[in-house]
């Protein structure tokens, strides 16, 4: 058994893919098409790119239907879908609101309340509409902009990760920048499944959790990293798109299941929600395992729907 | 196009309306691997188009093209995109020497053509080509050499062409890319098939299918043809077997006494695809699809524009960026020192031009038969040059008919 590892530098992050097999010129020959295929969709979903399908979307879905390519469109759908299963937690208009809190290129600040207004005003995927006899998306209104960085990543995974099963790639593990996993079959005398570490939002050291994965996707969304402090209270970059403000207590979400797109897009919402709604949500995917996790007062507590959490003293 | 949008919209400088009441062109895609996607994805975002027919042989790319384009038919056998009175238009992308049959049917049953460039992979098949596009009378032949009608790169050769650069002295490309060029499949049939970019019968190795479209910009920009070509080739990479060079170096010559180099590898993505062209009064260079920069000798004569130009830094050098209708972008209040937002992809402006010539042509395609063997033949020379590692004469007969 030979192994290969191919990496990728895409989508503002590091895809990496290690697969397993006999031939190590038959693997790297799939593991080409399959990253060569997220480099595609990189220049489909760009936010940045002004020739990108979302660009243009950008610049003319507010003067009218804009035509888009058939997987382009089935994205939105899902993108659409998902906002509606977490009650509109997941939201790609959420860009005026970023920009708004002063994230895109800044370290944040409290907003004035007119500043907050005129984004939440161009925000939610009900200003958005999705015509599937015409496979086209419209605006309601000047300024929204949709920006795909939240189901993107797991979407071009989930497509690479199709093409490398085409190819007959049966075991390897496709990440970006960690958070978007796709797994395919098992690594070699390892028959539980490709083991990921979930790391420990209060200690980066730490795992909190080992999941294996057989054939199914992961992603994690969580808050660390950047904050910002206002009131003597320190505040996340994770904005909730129907209140506007950031969101508290917040710490992380895991989710696995059969789609990286819905992991994605699903370990995102449900990291905005309040416990008693994740948990609802995440309910109602049968097919999927999760761990969340939030602080109050500083203590840290896990919800787990199918993901163990290591307690304190293991390794 | 939506009617009335344009009144709103953000003016596209280069965006000719398709004319009120003529139908759309129905078109169909022979060959749907990368290139074929590629050009699907693109011709649905150009105005007059209608993608209605895709045709490959291999089944999973007949899969894509169902999830892709779920409107158009699909077909294993290019006769039946042929034989359809309703498509006006055939695009080919099959692996390069199956073109000339696709192409010659094509013609022959009455069909605009658009076949990718390399135009063929022998000039035996490049003139049955040409000739068969030359007979053709009131029919359009397209090669697909895209850098051709990009307005950024017209612009650019109007600039060079002007004198601008000075006295060309000498000129270099590359193209550097990290990967293997293999291709795989559970099928082995469909193995070899897939990987004719790897198969000295036929492959014209990076030179001809990595290299092409920026050899073909430099004889363009320099306006004169090679006269010859010394190549070099190595595996360096990729042991696998392979007879075809991952490493390649091709000197140009041409009958001003100008030598140009390009150099390609499948071992490095440094600093990927470029072309830079070395005059006494500047150093002009072309990279990320079409960009262009203008690096100034300090004894050259100032330009009148050059106040107003944007300045970008390149390590210790500074380019003056050349863009493309800054003079319009300024009449449309845009900022003449940014780059143009409604900028489309260089094979969007050549799929336009294609459809364009439905609508009001049929006039010559900037890139016509006789570009499209010109550009074989170069390669041609150039892939043999580099195979036995010597210096091979071009015969100018290789670049006409008669």
């Amino acid at each position: 058994m030979q192994s290969v590892r191919l990496a990728l530098q895409a989508m503002a992050t590091r895809f990496e893919l290690l697969m397993y097999g006999d031939d190590p010129v038959t693997l790297r020959a799939a593991g080409e098409e399959a990253l060569n295929e997220i480099r595609l969709l990189e220049k489909q979903l760009s936010f940045y790119d002004p020739s990108s399908e979302i660009s243009r979307i950008n610049r003319e879905a507010a003067h009218g239907p804009v035509q888009v390519p058939t997987r382009v469109f089935e994205l939105l759908q899902t993108a659409q879908a998902c906002s509606e299963s977490t009650h509109g937690a997941f939201d790609i208009t959420i860009g005026p609101l970023m920009r708004c809190w002063g994230f895109v290129r800044g370290q944040g600040a409290w907003p004035s309340e007119d500043d907050l207004v005129a984004a939440r005003n161009l925000t939610g995927m009900s200003l958005v509409v999705l015509d599937e006899s015409q496979r086209s998306a419209e605006f309601k209104r000047p300024g929204v902009a949709i920006d795909l960085g939240a189901i993107g990543k797991g979407f071009a995974i989930e497509e690479a990760a199709a093409i490398l099963r085409q190819c007959g790639i049966t075991s390897a593990l496709l990440h970006g920048g960690t958070s978007s996993i796709a797994a395919i079959g098992t690594p070699p005398d390892e028959p539980d499944g490709w083991p990921v570490g979930i790391a420990d939002p209060q200690d980066h050291a730490k795992t909190v959790s080992t999941v294996r994965l057989r054939d199914e996707s992961f992603s994690v969304s969580a808050t660390w990293g950047k904050a910002f402090r206002h009131d003597d209270s320190l505040w996340g970059h994770v904005i909730d798109p129907r209140t506007g403000l950031p969101v508290k207590g917040a710490a992380l979400a895991a989710v696995a299941g059969p789609s990286a797109t819905w992991c994605d897009a699903l370990s995102t919402g449900v990291l905005i929600l309040d416990p008693p709604s994740a948990r609802i949500v995440l309910d109602r995917c049968s097919d999927m395992r999760s761990l969340t996790g939030y602080v109050t007062e500083g203590k840290l507590t896990y919800y787990s729907q199918g993901i163990d959490i290591i307690r304190h003293g293991q390794t | 196009m939506i009617s009335g949008a344009g009144l709103v919209r953000a003016a596209n400088i280069t965006q000719r309306p398709w004319p009120q009441g003529r139908d759309d062109v129905a078109c169909g895609i022979i060959g749907y691997g990368p290139q074929g996607r590629e050009l699907a994805s693109t011709l649905a975002r150009v105005p007059g188009a209608s993608l209605t027919a895709i045709c490959d042989t291999y089944d999973p790319m007949l899969l894509r093209a169902r999830r892709d384009v779920p409107e158009a038919s699909r077909h294993t056998d290019y006769r039946e995109v042929l034989d359809n009175p309703d498509i006006q238009a055939v695009l080919i992308a099959t692996p390069t020497h199956l073109h000339k049959d696709i192409a010659i049917d094509a013609l022959q049953a009455g069909k605009n053509v658009y076949c990718e460039a390399p135009m063929a992979s022998s000039i035996e098949d490049a003139k049955a080509m040409a000739r068969a596009a030359r007979d053709a009378s009131g029919q359009i032949f397209q090669v697909g050499q895209i850098y051709r009608s990009n307005p950024q790169h017209r612009s650019v050769y109007q600039f060079m062409r002007s004198g601008a650069i000075g006295k060309p002295a000498m000129g270099r490309g590359q193209w550097h890319s990290k990967e293997s060029w293999r291709r795989t499949s559970p099928n082995a049939d469909r193995v070899r098939a897939l990987n004719w970019r790897l198969d000295p019968e036929v492959s014209l190795g990076l030179i001809g299918e990595a290299c092409l479209l920026q050899m073909d910009v430099a004889y363009w920009v320099l306006d004169e043809l090679p006269t010859a070509v010394h190549g070099f080739g190595q595996v360096m990479a990729w042991p696998d077997g392979r007879e075809v060079p991952d490493t390649i170096q091709a000197i140009v010559e041409f009958p001003s006494g100008l030598h140009m180099m390009f150099d390609a590898t499948l071992a490095s993505s440094y600093d990927e695809a470029y072309e830079v062209y070395f005059g006494t009064d500047s150093t002009i260079i072309f990279r990320d699809r079409g960009k262009a920069w203008m690096f100034k000798e300090v004894d050259a004569p100032m330009l009148g524009w050059e106040v107003y130009a944007r300045r970008d830094k390149f390590y210790k050098e500074t380019g003056i960026a050349l863009l493309a209708n800054a003079t319009q972008l300024d009449a449309q209040n845009q900022d003449p020192t940014e780059d143009d937002p409604n900028v489309e992809t260089p094979l969007w402006y050549a799929l336009q031009e294609f459809m364009d010539n439905h609508a009001f042509g049929p006039y010559p395609p900037a890139a016509d038969w006789a570009r499209g063997l010109e550009a074989t033949s170069i390669a041609v020379a150039a892939n043999k040059a580099i195979s036995q590692r010597t210096r091979i004469d071009v015969d100018p007969a290789w670049y006409s008919l008669d």
